[in-house]
């Protein structure tokens, strides 16, 4: 199954993310970002359905929160997205 | 014990708070450190803690809810990021230490609005009279730690909003009791304890910041966020939390918040002044007893000091002690605020209450004072 991994620049702000996202009943978690996704050093993502992600883009929009990047993710492999 | 030492820190918790506590060294490691159970565990328990705050005191978003080791550690940190070494800063005549030593440290100009002791117009003129242009910061408790004083905060935060000048509330003693709305206050920062009456554990604190404030770091080091850059991170919660968290008293902490929630602020405010009431009626009616206090409690809350003619403080403090009856005896941290009111040389007894105090501890305490002073 595909996913898309939303990268946030922090635990809390992925939290935010996660709590906007379930708000609106788009089901996600929140994971570690693998370390070759970001520069950042550490980070964490939110997992989502590769079918969310308009609406996710969306009410993460409405909420004032940011994503660092965004990657999809097919058979272990990620590549970023531009949004 | 009868516990009347509240404005120091509570004393009774709600049971939920060391249950959680327990829960918390057995269940949890450290938030933001790692992607496995039990770090997620810690960050889920901080985030539901921050929600709650956030949503208590109206802060747009819980990553403007700091957690600090105590309200000193927050009032430092607002008080060090707004106020340069020498700067200009307006404070009420109720300060705790925790205001005027950094601001001494810093040796800033500190203008002192001292108005009298429950007459908030007054004092909410005396700021005004002070605030200038020049003015870096204003701070001003919510509520007098030595007298229960509950000074104009928001007539203070609109002279503030007013002028441009960014304003530091000291919630110490007004947190779980009083509300306080900091999107409305449009406040730079408040500092509170998280262990008086949120009904936490010592250790903890909270500095809720402005959604527009930029705060100074005191402390650099791991945050478990943009770990490659050299500098703190700028954004909130983590460029002020530095270091491990102290995870069994955040999710004791919840637990309290989530007690003063249930029960209600204006209940338990409700209750700690009739308690302060009945103690005032049973002070004054004591002989060469002199109560700082006001009979309809109206700009007071649960704390009465008094003290006693021809007795040291710390005579009736002992006293009490040896009875099973806490109490804080002396200046209580805050010179200031006696200097203010006139007790600078005596210091006052100082009797404060929680929401688990009751009546007839009350009469308990009276019956001993009755006793010590005859």
């Amino acid at each position: 199954m595909e996913h898309y991994l939303i990268v946030a620049r922090s635990v809390t702000y992925a939290q935010r993310m996660q709590m906007a996202l379930t708000r609106a009943g788009i089901r996600c978690q929140i994971f570690r970002a693998p370390r070759d996704l970001t520069d950042m050093g550490c980070a964490y993502t939110v997992q989502i359905q590769a079918t969310d992600l308009t609406a996710a883009l969306r009410v993460l929009r409405e909420a004032s929160l940011d994503p660092v990047q965004i990657f999809l993710e097919q058979k272990g492999f990620y590549r970023e997205v531009k949004t | 014990m009868i516990y009347l030492d509240s404005a120091a820190t509570t004393f009774q918790k709600p049971k939920t708070v060391p249950s959680a506590m327990t829960a918390a060294m057995r269940t949890m490691g450290s938030p933001g450190r790692g992607g496995y159970p039990a770090a997620m565990a810690a960050a889920e328990t901080a985030f539901t803690c921050r929600s709650a705050l956030a949503e208590l005191y109206h802060a747009d978003s819980p990553e403007q809810v700091v957690f600090t080791m105590n309200a000193t550690h927050g009032l430092n940190i607002a008080i060090k990021t707004l106020v340069p070494r020498g700067g200009q800063t307006v404070i009420s005549g109720y300060e705790h230490n925790a205001v005027t030593r950094p601001l001494r440290a810093l040796e800033a100009e500190t203008a002192v609005a001292a108005g009298p002791l429950f007459r908030p117009a007054d004092t909410a003129e005396a700021f005004k009279q002070l605030i200038g242009p020049k003015t870096d910061a204003v701070i001003c408790c919510h509520v007098s730690n030595v007298f229960g004083f509950v000074l104009p905060v928001e007539e203070v935060a609109e002279l503030c909003r007013r002028q441009g000048v960014p304003l530091i509330i000291d919630a110490s003693q007004s947190a779980g009791v009083l509300p306080l709305d900091l999107k409305a206050l449009g406040a730079a920062f408040i500092a509170m304890p998280g262990h008086k009456g949120l009904y936490g554990p010592q250790g903890t604190g909270v500095l809720l910041c402005g959604a527009d404030t930029k705060a100074a770091t005191l402390l650099e080091g791991g945050t478990g966020s943009a770990s490659i850059q050299q500098e703190m991170p700028e954004f909130l919660p983590d460029r002020l939390e530095a270091g491990t968290h102290n995870m069994p008293g955040i999710a004791g902490l919840l637990e309290g918040v989530r007690y003063v929630r249930k029960r209600g602020e204006g209940a338990i405010c409700r209750k700690e002044r009739q308690l302060a009431q009945l103690a005032q009626e049973g002070l004054r009616a004591l002989p060469g007893v002199r109560v700082f206090g006001q009979p309809d409690l109206l700009a007071q809350a649960g704390v009465v000091s008094f003290t006693a003619e021809g007795r040291d403080v710390e005579s009736i403090g002992a006293g009490l002690a040896e009875r099973g009856i806490a109490v804080r005896t002396g200046l209580h941290c805050a010179p200031t605020a006696h200097r203010t009111a006139g007790t600078l040389d005596s210091g006052t007894v100082r009797v404060s209450l929680s929401d688990f105090n009751t009546q007839e501890e009350i009469r308990a305490f009276l019956t001993a004072v009755k006793a010590i002073l005859t």
